[in-house]
């Protein structure tokens, strides 16, 4: 159990924070640019900061990878968790299959209309 | 051979892989038939289990010998079972449906029938495993799949759907990854059952934080209100079987996250609430919007929105009589909206808007499809002889018990407002004007079969639903059962062959 209060360090501040701010930037440019493009950036700048994050949440100070190799068996209580790195890279997978999905529906939209602006899109009710 | 959970998902994603170079070197129509042979393997899978879990309780089957709160499992009760079976006997016959679909035909169908089938999968994958992460995963991959069909047709606005679609989805995405994350670094694990056990250890507020990222999240898959953006614009722009699919499957996928999420893993007061109110303005709105629809699909698409509201509203109430009216109503929602879509898109064939004067006089030139459209028209609606009425009837005592008036008056206003619209498609189909510029579609064999099976169901459910409610009184009791489903996951170690 790790509680976000203990890690108090520069380091692990920064990284939270760096986090937070990848967040907040890509649901800017999802929520304010209007090119498809730019929205679909923004997805993945968001994905960037949630993995981020979860990588950060894993870390413990000092501790090592959690790689049992040869001179590292001992060491099982000396490193950091896991689960977290386990699940990013999973969720990265996740997030180039989104990314691939939405960018050809990008390049589909912008054939058939002939723009990528999002607000001369309008054939359905937005 | 030993029958397991796990094949659910292995083989038909095994075939997924399969199928390009089956169809590449051996013959072109496998990539047509195969994924029909996986889901009828999916129903004898759903039969045996069923079977099995009659006598053993529930099946939790550990993946890759890692036990349950350090691997992923799958959980296969009477209640996710119960769900499983039904999506694999919907995924098949809407299968047998879209065999011959003519216009799925032109585009490529290779590609139609393994995103199909791979959406169904996911949507069985939500609904079978008992890791929270997984639950994720398989979300995603429901998602993307129902991306990409959205947008199947390359002559419709189907691109504009599907990147709407895609913009609300990887948000949700990224709500359900924060909840998930918030939850993981106070509990340290992802197993719901120990999540289930250990929820009282999480602090309220950050309980709070957690469930309403959860809610929102799922929230949109459910097709719950405001977060309903998607659904009109995906269901009308898709091919007509993956409207009926989204209906039947993708969509109960969601409810069922939610109503496990609320009654499985945190037991928080005020969640049940927030499910009626949630339901009940889902409810209104949109079955008002779809009295206001010129558009069929969208009309459709709009009843879906407001059967879901119902079905998390009868959820909300939380009395073992509403579970099952709960789940009553999902089963026949997927029946009986399948059996709309797939005879509205015969029925509209050839109209390229889609509007409900195109039916017009249709009645007599395509008397079986009609004859269908009708039967799933006064199904859903509630009328006695058919299998709405039961679930609807469920519901309203289960609201009666509880003195709940307001709710059950909200009910039946609404029932009005659709039998309004429904009796407008229906009037126009048997009483309009005749139109002969419309050149009308005979329906293929097979999808009659498949619709022809829908409508059979509805009436016989409809007349001795005896046949269905002993299943949903054991799907109910699971649901509701928390102590039984934490022990049978987590001291179950040996896995059952």
């Amino acid at each position: 159990m790790y509680n976000l209060e203990l890690q108090n360090n520069l380091i692990t501040t920064s990284v939270y924070g760096s986090a937070i701010a990848l967040i907040l930037i890509g649901l800017y440019a999802v929520l304010v640019k209007k090119n498809l493009i730019k929205i679909v950036i923004g997805l993945s700048i968001i994905d960037a900061g949630i993995h981020l994050l979860f990588v950060a949440i894993g870390y413990i100070k000092g501790f090592t990878a959690p790689i049992f190799s040869p001179g590292s068996e001992n060491l099982a209580n000396k490193m950091v968790d896991p689960v977290p790195q386990a699940l990013v890279l999973t969720a990265i997978v996740i997030g180039f299959a989104t990314t691939a999905v939405a960018l050809s529906l990008v390049i589909r939209l912008y054939k058939h209309h002939n723009t990528a602006r999002i607000d001369q899109i309008k054939s359905l009710k937005w | 051979m030993v029958i397991s959970p796990v094949h659910y998902i292995a083989v038909p994603l095994l075939a997924a892989f399969l199928i390009p170079l089956l169809s590449k070197f051996i013959h072109k129509e496998l990539a047509r038939i195969v994924p029909g042979i996986v889901f009828l393997y999916s129903i004898f899978i759903s039969i045996t289990l069923m079977l099995q879990i009659g006598d053993k309780g529930i099946i939790s089957e550990v993946i890759a010998g890692w036990q349950a709160p350090w691997g992923i499992n799958l959980v296969f009760s009477p209640f996710s079972g119960f769900l499983a079976s039904l999506m694999s006997i919907i995924g098949f016959l809407i299968w047998l449906y879209s065999y011959n679909f003519k216009k799925i035909d032109k585009e490529q169908s290779q590609k139609y029938h393994i995103l199909q089938m791979m959406m169904v999968t996911g949507a069985i994958g939500i609904v079978l495993t008992g890791d929270i992460f997984n639950l994720f995963v398989f979300m995603e991959i429901t998602a993307i799949t129902a991306y990409s069909l959205t947008s199947f047709y390359r002559e419709r606005d189907g691109a504009e759907a599907g990147f709407k679609y895609l913009l609300i989805g990887s948000f949700a995405s990224v709500l359900i990854l924060l909840a998930i994350m918030i939850l993981y670094t106070q509990l340290g694990t992802l197993n719901m059952a120990e999540i289930a056990q250990k929820s009282h250890l999480i602090p309220t507020s950050l309980k709070t934080t957690i469930i309403v990222l959860f809610l929102v999240g799922f929230g949109i898959e459910a097709e719950m209100f405001p977060l309903n953006g998607w659904a009109p614009d995906a269901y009308s722009q898709s091919p007509g079987p993956i409207g009926a699919a989204f209906a039947g499957i993708v969509v109960k996928a969601g409810v069922y996250a939610l109503v496990r999420v609320i009654f499985t893993l945190f037991d928080i007061h005020g969640a049940y609430d927030f499910l009626i109110y949630g339901g009940l303005i889902t409810m209104i709105i949109a079955e008002t919007s779809a009295l206001a629809q010129t558009n069929l699909k969208r009309m459709l698409a709009y009843s879906s929105i407001g059967q879901m509201g119902f079905v998390l509203m009868a959820f909300g109430i939380g009395t073992h009589q509403a579970i099952v009216g709960a789940l009553f109503l999902m089963f026949n929602h997927a029946i009986i909206k399948s059996l709309l879509f797939m005879s509205g898109s015969y029925l509209t064939y050839n109209s390229l808007t889609k509007q409900i004067s195109a039916l017009s006089g249709l009645g007599k030139k395509l008397p079986l499809v009609s004859i269908l459209f009708g039967i799933g028209a006064f199904a859903i609606v509630g009328l006695p002889p058919f299998s709405g009425f039961w679930s609807k009837l469920y519901v309203l005592s289960a609201a009666a018990d509880k003195n709940m008036l307001l709710l059950i008056m909200t009910i039946l206003a609404v029932s009005i407002v659709e039998i309004i619209y429904y009796f407008r498609v229906v009037s126009t189909l048997y009483y309009g004007k005749q139109n002969p510029e419309i050149e009308i579609q005979k329906p293929s064999i097979n999808a009659m079969v498949s619709m022809i099976a829908l409508g059979i169901t509805i009436l016989v459910v409809g007349v001795y639903p005896d046949v269905i409610t002993n299943l949903l009184e054991n799907a109910a009791t699971a649901l509701t059962d928390k102590a039984t489903y934490i022990q049978s996951v987590l001291t179950q170690n040996l896995p059952i062959n």
